[in-house]
């Protein structure tokens, strides 16, 4: 069976899949990173990665998600390696921008619209990677531990801490105090 | 009490060990508001997380291209390439034996049901984009809250109803940011008819159904659009 399924893994299978899903992987990663240049290297060596490892695909996962895993690792990796984005860096605008009035205008949605963008950036680096990984990848809280190099109880006081951050940011929609 | 933390971590279906589980599970039957908080935190945190489509500039998808070409080609696997038809024929075997699990599990569903809890209102696909999921969680449990409405106290209605309108608001906002602005125009749309029910002192059956209908054509797009293009926000209305 195995066979059967590497049998798939041909350069077609990865060629057809980086001109139909390389824009998720990509944005995926430019999340991750908040860098063009960093997302992009991560897919490439993601790619390549895969390619090179294609005996190891074990056919329990879609070889898209399997690449897209791999590239979020790689963008991780390269951050960490990198390092060309301090722990802290703020956007220095939206660092002390004030929270906005309740939105029921035009111009409130727009404040919100802001209050969203200034709440992410207010995330530490971790925080920012913890949360996505969690709330938009789905990963478990042991897989985030692992990438991250860290243990899980961190990876869910990071969490906690990113969500906290966020709530505070946005408590304006809260309808309380 | 149960922490915003433990409603998340719920929510996630991580990091909580099953007795937990079953505790805020039973909470969250018992106690509305709660449900209601768990509901907002996660919409909020949607709307945060949600990010428009960023277009891979040209020139990176031609390097992509010719890094995995020239990696193909080092290998030598162009001479021992898989006729394209024999790859075709897998897929179909793959989609079959797909088909077959999913005909499988929806059985298996249906024969173990329990009664409706909260749990069940949990997003299940982890292929949808985060909002995506978020949202089917919000349309399901907004159809199951308007189906109680006729029970509320007028209070309750009340209350009840600006919650939905206010999570509503977070989705569009969500939908917005991830470049989908007709779900936006069709969520916003909902807000009028849901604001109508807080006023309607008679019978406000015929709205209650109409948005039911509405919430359940969404869910079957969304779900639709999940199948189509796993884990992209694909919804297209």
């Amino acid at each position: 069976m195995l066979t059967l399924i590497n049998s798939w893994v041909q350069p077609d299978a990865f060629q057809t899949l980086l001109k139909e899903r390389s824009v998720r992987w990509y944005n995926a990663c430019l999340r991750i990173t908040r860098d063009k240049d960093l997302a992009a290297d991560a897919v490439q060596e993601a790619l390549l990665k895969a390619w090179h490892r294609r005996n190891d695909f074990r056919g329990d996962a879609a070889l898209d998600s399997w690449i897209h895993r791999i590239a979020l690792n790689a963008a991780i990796d390269l951050i960490r390696r990198r390092k060309t984005r301090a722990e802290d860096e703020l956007d220095p605008d939206g660092a002390f921008a004030e929270p906005s009035a309740a939105p029921d205008s035009e111009y409130a949605q727009q404040s919100l619209e802001k209050d969203l963008s200034v709440a992410m950036q207010r995330l530490s680096m971790k925080e920012r990677q913890t949360f996505l990984l969690k709330h938009i990848e789905g990963w478990k809280l042991d897989e985030i531990a692992e990438s991250l190099q860290t243990s899980t109880n961190n990876v869910k006081s990071i969490l906690f801490r990113a969500v906290r951050k966020l709530r505070v940011d946005l408590h304006v929609w809260r309808g309380e105090s | 009490m149960i922490s915003d933390d433990e409603l998340l971590l719920y929510y996630y279906r991580d990091g909580l060990d099953a007795a937990e589980r079953a505790r805020i599970g039973a909470a969250l039957s018992e106690q509305p508001a709660l449900a209601q908080r768990m509901q907002t935190l996660v919409a909020r945190l949607d709307a945060a997380a949600a990010m428009p489509e960023v277009a891979v500039p040209e020139d990176v998808q031609h390097r992509w291209k010719a890094a995995l070409e020239q990696a193909t080609q080092q290998d030598g696997h162009r001479e021992v390439r898989a006729p394209r038809r024999s790859f075709t024929n897998l897929r179909w075997l793959a989609a079959a034996a797909a088909v077959a699990v999913v005909a499988l599990t929806l059985v298996m569903q249906v024969v173990t049901r329990s009664p409706p809890d909260q749990s069940a209102q949990v997003p299940p696909p982890v292929d949808a984009s985060a909002y995506e999921r978020g949202l089917m969680f919000h349309l399901a449990s907004t159809e199951q809250q308007l189906a109680g409405l006729d029970s509320a106290s007028p209070e309750e209605r009340v209350r009840l109803i600006e919650t939905i309108v206010a999570q509503n608001r977070i989705y569009a906002l969500a939908a917005e940011r991830a470049g989908e602005p007709q779900l936006a125009r069709v969520l916003r749309a909902f807000a009028p008819i849901l604001e109508s029910l807080t006023s309607a002192g008679g019978d406000s059956s015929a709205s209650v159904a109409q948005l039911s209908f509405e919430l359940r054509v969404m869910q079957g797009r969304l779900s639709a659009g999940a199948e189509a293009s796993p884990g992209t926000p694909s919804t297209t209305l």
